[in-house]
């Protein structure tokens, strides 16, 4: 199951994967595509568990890490799905879903 | 256990928790939305389910509702087994002080202004989170812990935003919402790396294994990525920012409910991921965490927690010092409070896990009901700021004196129980010895600073005059409820918390009897 990808690559996937979603985090200022930020770094955590699966050292516990990562696709999945009711209420409080503008709170 | 009556008897207080829930909800598609039906199902849900985890903690006079036997408590799940969950004397208390929080919270919520929509959506949420909080207690495996602080999580982020009106609420719900999705994230990446490492996420495993490990590097950094997600919802410094935003913005009942019971989740959490590591001393001193070799991973932790700890109490502290509004100044407070329950994890002794323990029940009565008079003082139309209280003291005396108990408490002046929760949580640090008795000292230069800015609060509300007539912000003069203007749920939830936190003041060995004995027990199972 680790044909053509080492180890580290498989590492380095996942890593950047997770850099490119905070990355995306800290300068996306559209609601929206902050929460697709956020879901590229999840899925550095499911692809993390679906290949360690392949390492585990019983067969049980590699069936866990997989098993693991299709409960972690759902949660993702509900996560999103509460972001954008957060978004459309605030779309329609204020017409935008700009996070900049959110200044109602000072820091 | 595993047959259905064998889960159903394990799980009943959260089995009540989610029934209340889906009767909520069931109410409001019915259309039955009045404030007793649905608050009355709720607050009713989290009081059985407290009089049962009470039961099941073995507390004499409810033992007829007992639904765990004694001696499935405290057992550690076999090997191989892997059950995801079980249930512990640690747990049930912790599962106690939840309960207590959304009783509170759901108790003082029914004294709401009757007509403005939204309690269904509210009461449905507070269970829901509140059913989240118990499985966390319950957890044995991280993905069940992590999954269950999430099930808190996504309820309060709504819960945070669920009049939808008004900018404040959904901004502080959009703010709560990416740094808690960050934050998860975060951790379950931490988790993933652990898997990789150890080939397991039971966390009875991991803490048998801790150390010994092939991959050093990889549990170093599943460990860290999760420290950084736990300590988000914690609010740990320098994790922080969002709580002093997202507790102002919110409803304020919500925020007593966010500051009392969900942000303990994070210390629970806390506690179970990381007893393991911190107990773990490997005989063989420090190794190279970059080779082969097993290294100890315990100093590594404890340096680690004890320096967040550090930073915690002492940044809320100082910024509590510079508050000028009652919401901010409390949510600075609670997270300087983080600061002093993550030393019990860094120490690390059962003495030091009971003081913490006991700091969040005080935590649990005195800044949850320091937020709930602030809600209630709100509704008669005070400011959000610090000096629109003056002179309160003379205008609601009754009010005023429940609210400075909590705050004294807070500071941890004798005779209330948050003196009595410090003697214990700082005795026990003295004792760990090493440079563990310097964090003892931060810890009480800290609770020093910190009686400042709960006197200045004090002195505003009884020696000062009262604001000159007509200074009343927010416009009109509220509606008149009973019980001095609190309403009657109100007050009873005020009263309670205030009537507890002196007479575990007196008497602390009622409380911390069971919380002893429960976190030796866990600290028996953790080695």
């Amino acid at each position: 199951m680790t044909a053509g990808l080492s180890e580290f690559g498989f590492l380095a996937l996942s890593a950047a994967l997770l850099a490119v979603g905070l990355f995306g985090v800290l300068t996306r200022r559209n609601f929206v595509l902050l929460l697709i930020a956020i879901e590229i770094a999840m899925n550095a955590a499911i692809l993390n568990f679906v290949y360690f699966a392949g390492f585990a050292p019983t067969a049980a516990s590699g069936l866990d890490g997989q098993a693991t990562a299709v409960v972690l696709i759902g949660f993702a999945a509900t996560e999103v799905a509460v972001g954008l009711a957060i978004v459309l209420a605030l779309n329609r409080a204020r017409g935008s879903i700009n996070v900049a503008e959110a200044t109602e709170l000072k820091l | 256990m595993t047959d259905a009556a064998g889960l159903a008897a394990t799980f009943a207080p959260e089995i009540v928790v989610l029934a209340a829930a889906l009767l909520v909800f069931l109410l409001d598609v019915l259309g039955v939305r009045r404030l007793e039906a649905v608050g009355g199902v709720a607050v009713a849900g989290s009081g059985l389910a407290f009089l049962l985890v009470l039961a099941d903690l073995g507390f004499a006079p409810l033992a007829a509702i007992r639904t765990i036997g004694a001696g499935a408590i405290n057992v550690a799940p076999a090997a191989g087994a892997s059950p995801l969950y079980f249930v512990s004397s640690f747990g049930l208390v912790f599962q106690a002080l939840f309960l207590a929080a959304a009783f509170f919270v759901g108790l003082a919520s029914l004294s709401r202004d009757p007509h403005e929509p939204g309690a269904p959506i509210f009461y449905g949420l507070l269970s829901l989170a509140t059913l989240g909080m118990l499985l966390v207690a319950l957890a044995s495996d991280l993905i069940f812990l992590l999954l269950a602080i999430e099930i808190t999580s996504l309820a309060t982020y709504l819960l945070v935003g669920y009049t939808r009106r008004g900018l404040r609420p959904l901004e502080a719900a959009m703010k709560f919402y990416i740094i808690g999705a960050v934050s998860s994230t975060l951790s379950f990446f931490g988790a993933s790396l652990l898997f990789g490492a150890y080939g397991t996420t039971d966390l009875f495993r991991l803490a048998a294994v801790a150390g010994s490990v092939g991959y050093p590097v990889l549990a170093l950094l599943g460990y860290g990525f999760l420290v950084a997600g736990l300590a988000f919802k914690t609010t740990l410094v320098p994790f922080h920012a969002w709580a002093v935003d997202v507790y102002d913005g919110a409803p304020t009942d919500v925020s007593a409910f966010l500051a009392g019971g969900s942000k303990k989740v994070g210390v629970f959490a806390f506690f179970l991921v990381f007893l393991g590591p911190v107990l773990f001393v490997h005989p063989g001193g420090p190794g190279n965490p970059f080779s082969g070799a097993p290294f100890d991973l315990g100093p590594i932790t404890q340096l680690l927690l004890g320096v967040l700890a550090v930073l915690t109490m002492t940044v809320g502290n100082v910024l509590a010092l510079l508050q000028k509004e009652m919401k901010r100044l409390l949510a600075y407070s609670s997270i300087s409070q983080a600061g002093y329950m993550l030393l019990g994890i860094a120490v690390g002794s059962p003495a030091s896990l009971a003081g913490a323990t006991f700091q969040v029940l005080t935590h649990v009565l005195s800044k949850g009901g320091a937020f709930l008079v602030v809600a209630g003082v709100a509704g008669l139309g005070v400011g959000p700021l610090v000096d629109d209280w003056r002179g309160l003291g003379s205008r609601r005396p009754l009010t005023s004196v429940a609210f400075a108990l909590m705050l004294l408490s807070l500071a941890g002046v004798p005779l209330t129980i948050g003196f009595a929760s410090k003697f214990v949580l700082f005795s026990a640090v003295v004792d760990a010895r090493g440079y563990f008795v310097w964090l003892a000292v931060a810890g009480l230069l800290n609770s020093a600073l910190s009686v400042f800015y709960y006197a200045r609060i004090l002195k505003v509300v009884f020696l000062q005059d009262p604001a000159p007539a007509g200074a009343v912000v927010g416009g009109s003069e509220p509606a008149e409820l009973p019980a001095g203007g609190l309403g009657y749920g109100r007050a009873a939830a005020i009263a309670i918390a205030t009537v507890a936190i002196v007479a575990l003041g007196v008497y602390p060995q009622f409380a911390l009897g069971p919380i002893q004995a429960a976190a030796s027990h866990f600290y028996a199972l953790g080695a």
